[in-house]
């Protein structure tokens, strides 16, 4: 047995490269690139190495275009590797093999599968026969899913005639009647309203419990995020550039430390500037963040020159770090 | 001459291997009765999932009864108007071309089946391009089943459905009319399939330049009207029109060889041909979808 | 007058921002007339034919003089009411200060400029190639009654346009389904866009005659060809003038209703 079989997903030095032609402007233009064409090649994946143990629950972040969709489409196979070692389940995910498709879902938030005029029952019948789902297995699968996504009532509706947060409770049912142990959910709450949002992680919780079923879950929403994963893997550029446990990300991440002072007289706001920068300040409160490694400094510093009552050293939130992972800011691990 | 014979039988097996492949069909290492079984059994799957779809999208043009019944009647009228022109044409014309009337309007009624009939079963293909465009495509890669089949016969037109009997009723009448042999009504069938083929293989087509070029309304409609020259006998046409849709787009075998066949004016040669041009039409086709399909998933994203 | 022309511009700018459809859609006319050209030629082998009235140089003139009428007729944006008025986007229009029906017709006009400049090079490619016979109308009192009857039938065909959109504001769904049909019986057929409607038996010709639609193409094609009398010119002139009254007529009384249906729905 090697190491390979335990894991779910293995992926080992995975690079993907598009080749994009370069449009010109104008008709002319459009001719002209038909004829000599300039490619472009674009590096959506640069030797990213992961894996997950059956099971496992992890959020994917990072800024827009940083290649987490192509990741997610090179494992559940709609992508080739332009290089490196890609494994689910024990398959290659690019052959595609029927077994294979029958033990994954690929899940995308605003992309469909129900059949748009109908009634979401009967997308459900025809995956059952694509799948092919024995009948009681179906039933029994079909029930469940119901009951955990509350959607008995939304069956025999139209499904042009369903909110999104409707019709993305039905696209998960559709998407697992075949319960999948391996699920790739790009994005599924983007759009939806805070109810339909708590009612969709509400179910991956459960269904990562339930069926021990392996995640990857790619979201720009926080709550997805802290809620849900223990792990988390940053995607930047194309790189993996931290992967492990969310408390952690704060560690690696944080370049800045919180000062929060409780002042016991009034004190001349201007000359806080001079200590860091000034988050807030709402007498008796102030929050100050400075940089890490001057924190210890400027905390002997207010003591020495300011009235104060209680002074704390916070971490940065753990919000503002997953979003300036999500603004693509400059991230760097810090050295401690 | 004998190792000719193995060369070219072990091409047609590896062209009959990548239609398997592409059907997702287990391998055929040694033709096997387990082989045929499984065979079978992934015909059956492929046709229950067809009439699944079929009446999922059956249901969906049933729910609007006024449009059914408009599009309804505005194929029936486009027909008759067309039978009645061409007909009253040639009645005053005194034949065209060396054919008489009720040739010319068997001609017109063979072109109608196989343009229903295509129509029918690959109206999806009209659809694909939203499905491109949106990104469902991805979805649809996903599912374990052949992706071609999905997006070329995934929603079989009720509205052609209702006008194929009578039109296979005219079509018998009209023929009858030559009072044909059984070989000329076999040649008939087995030509008017070989169209059929040719049909199917312009539709892959198509659908394998909608992914390359995200652009499948004018392509099918391009489509659409060249076949649509093929209403009329090809012997109309001046060369090198002709020559182009004998050879080059070929109109000629999907639609007037089956008629001509009936009347009996094809050769065996021609016949032979024909099926060899229609088979290659439609595998060539076949490559073209998987290199589209390859370059769609090694490009977009 | 002013804002019918920037009207105009916009329209004609919108038409070359989707050039590849417009493109497109003039190649399927083209190749849609081959199909009526070789026929004729198939039917007209021997040159000095005579069959239905027509000779060779007769029919051929008919048959590209189409792709210039038809461009002319049957080219427009107003196609897109029905879809307007079932998405509810026609709210728009009525609160701006502009005549709705003026402003479909200035992107009509505006689309029918765009797409007879192009017939034009196309009848003109299509001579080069296929080398037809043509008759070219010198009488100038006819071409006079040539260029009148276009403009009736343009105006005919716009107003038969409306009429069918005007199905949409009590079947919201059925506008495509309508138009469809609208083109086949008048565009395709009962017009004369696929052949002169002479070669039809008397009967069928006599209850073509008594529907507006003869007068779009098959008129002003007879008015060219001089196959008509002055006398008779003047007579089609007049009665597809009454069927614009009419035409006219019927269409501010579907508006109207159709107008508070769509009112009363709130769309």
């Amino acid at each position: 047995m090697d190491e390979s079989s335990e894991k779910a997903i293995l992926v080992e030095h995975l690079s993907k490269n598009f080749e994009v032609i370069e449009k010109k402007e104008g008709f002319l233009g459009s001719i002209s690139s038909l004829v000599s064409a300039k490619k472009k090649v674009v590096r959506a994946l640069k030797n990213a190495s992961f894996s997950l143990r059956e099971g496992e629950l992890v959020g994917f972040i990072g800024p827009n275009g940083a290649g987490k969709t192509t990741a997610l489409k090179v494992l559940s196979g709609l992508l080739y590797p332009t290089a490196g070692f890609v494994q689910v389940l024990g398959f290659d995910p690019w052959d595609k093999k029927p077994e294979f498709l029958k033990k994954i879902a690929l899940v995308m938030g605003q992309k469909n599968q129900l059949w748009w005029d109908l009634p979401a029952q009967e997308t459900f019948e025809l995956n059952r026969a694509i799948y092919e789902i024995p009948k009681n297995k179906y039933k029994e699968n079909l029930s469940e899913l119901i009951e955990l996504l509350q959607v008995r009532k939304l069956l025999n509706i139209q499904v042009r005639k369903l909110s999104l947060g409707q019709r993305m409770r039905l696209e998960l049912v559709a998407s697992l009647l075949h319960h999948p142990s391996v699920l790739f959910l790009d994005e599924p709450t983007i759009g939806l309203d805070v109810v339909a949002q708590q009612k969709i992680r509400d179910f991956i919780f459960d269904y990562n419990k339930r069926y021990k079923a392996t995640i990857i879950l790619t979201s720009h929403n926080m709550r997805d995020l802290i809620d849900l994963t223990k792990r988390i893997i940053v995607i930047d550029k194309g790189g993996i550039i931290f992967d492990g446990k969310l408390t952690d990300l704060v560690g690696e991440f944080a370049k800045e430390k919180i000062i929060k002072v409780y002042f016991s007289k009034e004190v001349d706001v201007r000359k806080l500037e001079g200590v860091g920068k000034l988050k807030r300040f709402d007498f008796p409160q102030a929050i100050i963040s400075v940089p890490r490694e001057a924190s210890a400094v400027a905390a002997a510093e207010l003591l020495q020159n300011f009235p104060i009552a209680d002074l704390t050293i916070e971490e940065e939130a753990i919000e503002d770090i997953i979003r300036r992972v999500f603004r693509g800011e400059k991230i760097k691990k810090v050295r401690h | 001459m004998a190792d000719k014979l193995v060369n070219q039988l072990s091409v047609v097996r590896h062209w009959l291997g990548k239609l398997l492949r592409s059907l997702k069909l287990p391998q055929p290492q040694k033709l096997k009765v387990s082989f045929v079984l499984s065979f079978c059994k992934r015909l059956f799957y492929y046709f229950r999932i067809w009439i699944l779809m079929s009446k999922n999208s059956f249901m969906t043009v049933l729910s609007r009864k006024k449009i059914l019944f408009l599009f309804l009647l505005g194929k029936i009228l486009r027909f008759s108007f067309f039978t009645a022109f061409i007909y009253f044409l040639v009645l005053g014309a005194k034949g065209l071309s060396g054919y008489t009337k009720e040739q010319v309007v068997f001609f017109f009624l063979t072109f109608s089946l196989i343009d229903i009939l295509s129509q029918f079963l690959f109206r999806e293909v009209y659809r694909f391009r939203s499905l491109v465009v949106t990104g469902d495509l991805d979805l649809v890669l996903t599912k374990p089943v052949s992706t071609l089949f999905r997006v070329l016969m995934g929603g079989a037109d009720v509205i052609d459905f209702i006008t194929i009997p009578p039109l296979l009723f005219a079509v018998c009448y009209v023929g009858n009319l030559f009072q044909p042999s059984y070989l000329q009504i076999f040649l008939y069938i087995l030509l008017f399939f070989d169209g059929f083929l040719v049909a199917l293989a312009f539709h892959i087509a198509v659908l394998a330049l909608g992914i390359l070029t995200l652009e499948i309304d004018h392509s099918i409609m391009i489509y659409r009207d060249l076949v649509a020259l093929g209403k009329l006998p090809i012997d109309i046409y001046r060369e090198p029109l002709r020559g182009i849709l004998t050879f080059i787009f070929p109109v000629a075998i999907m639609v007037s060889l089956p008629a001509k066949a009936l009347m009996g004016l094809v050769s065996l040669q021609g016949v032979f041909l024909s099926l060899t041009s229609a088979v290659l039409t439609f595998f060539v086709s076949l490559r073209f979808w998987n290199f589209a399909l390859k370059k769609y998933t090694s490009a977009s994203s | 007058m002013k804002k019918y022309l920037s009207i105009f511009n916009i329209s004609f700018q919108q038409e070359f921002a989707y050039r590849i459809n417009f493109i497109m859609w003039r190649v399927r006319n083209v190749l849609q007339i081959f199909l009526v050209f070789f026929l004729w030629d198939a039917v007209f082998k021997d040159p000095g034919r005579v069959v239905f009235g027509y000779n060779r140089e007769g029919i051929l003139t008919y048959v590209l003089g189409l792709i210039i009428v038809k461009s002319f007729v049957f080219s427009s944006k107003s196609m897109d009411v029905a879809g307007e008025i079932s998405r509810g986007e026609l709210s728009n229009y009525l609160v701006k200060p502009v005549s709705y029906f003026k402003y479909w017709i200035t992107r009509d006009l505006s689309s029918k400029s765009l797409n007879l400049s192009f017939a034009f090079f196309e009848t003109l490619f299509l001579f080069l190639i296929l080398k037809p016979s043509f008759f070219i109308q010198t009488d100038p009192i006819l071409l006079i009654f040539f260029l009148l009857s276009l403009i009736l039938a343009f105006s005919l065909f716009s107003l038969l346009l409306f009429i069918v959109s005007a199905i949409t504001f009590w079947m919201p769904e059925a506008g495509w389904g309508a138009h469809f049909l609208i083109s086949i019986i008048s565009v395709e057929f009962m017009s004369g866009a696929l052949f002169p409607l002479d070669i039809l038996p008397h009967f069928l010709q006599r209850i073509v005659n008594y529907t507006p639609f003869p007068y779009m193409v098959f008129f002003p094609m007879q008015v060219y060809l001089g196959k008509i009398l002055d006398s008779a010119a003047v007579k089609g002139i007049l009665i597809s003038g009454l069927w614009i009254l009419v035409l006219y007529f019927i269409m501010t009384l579907v508006w109207r209703k159709g107008l508070k249906v769509y009112e009363a729905y709130g769309r």
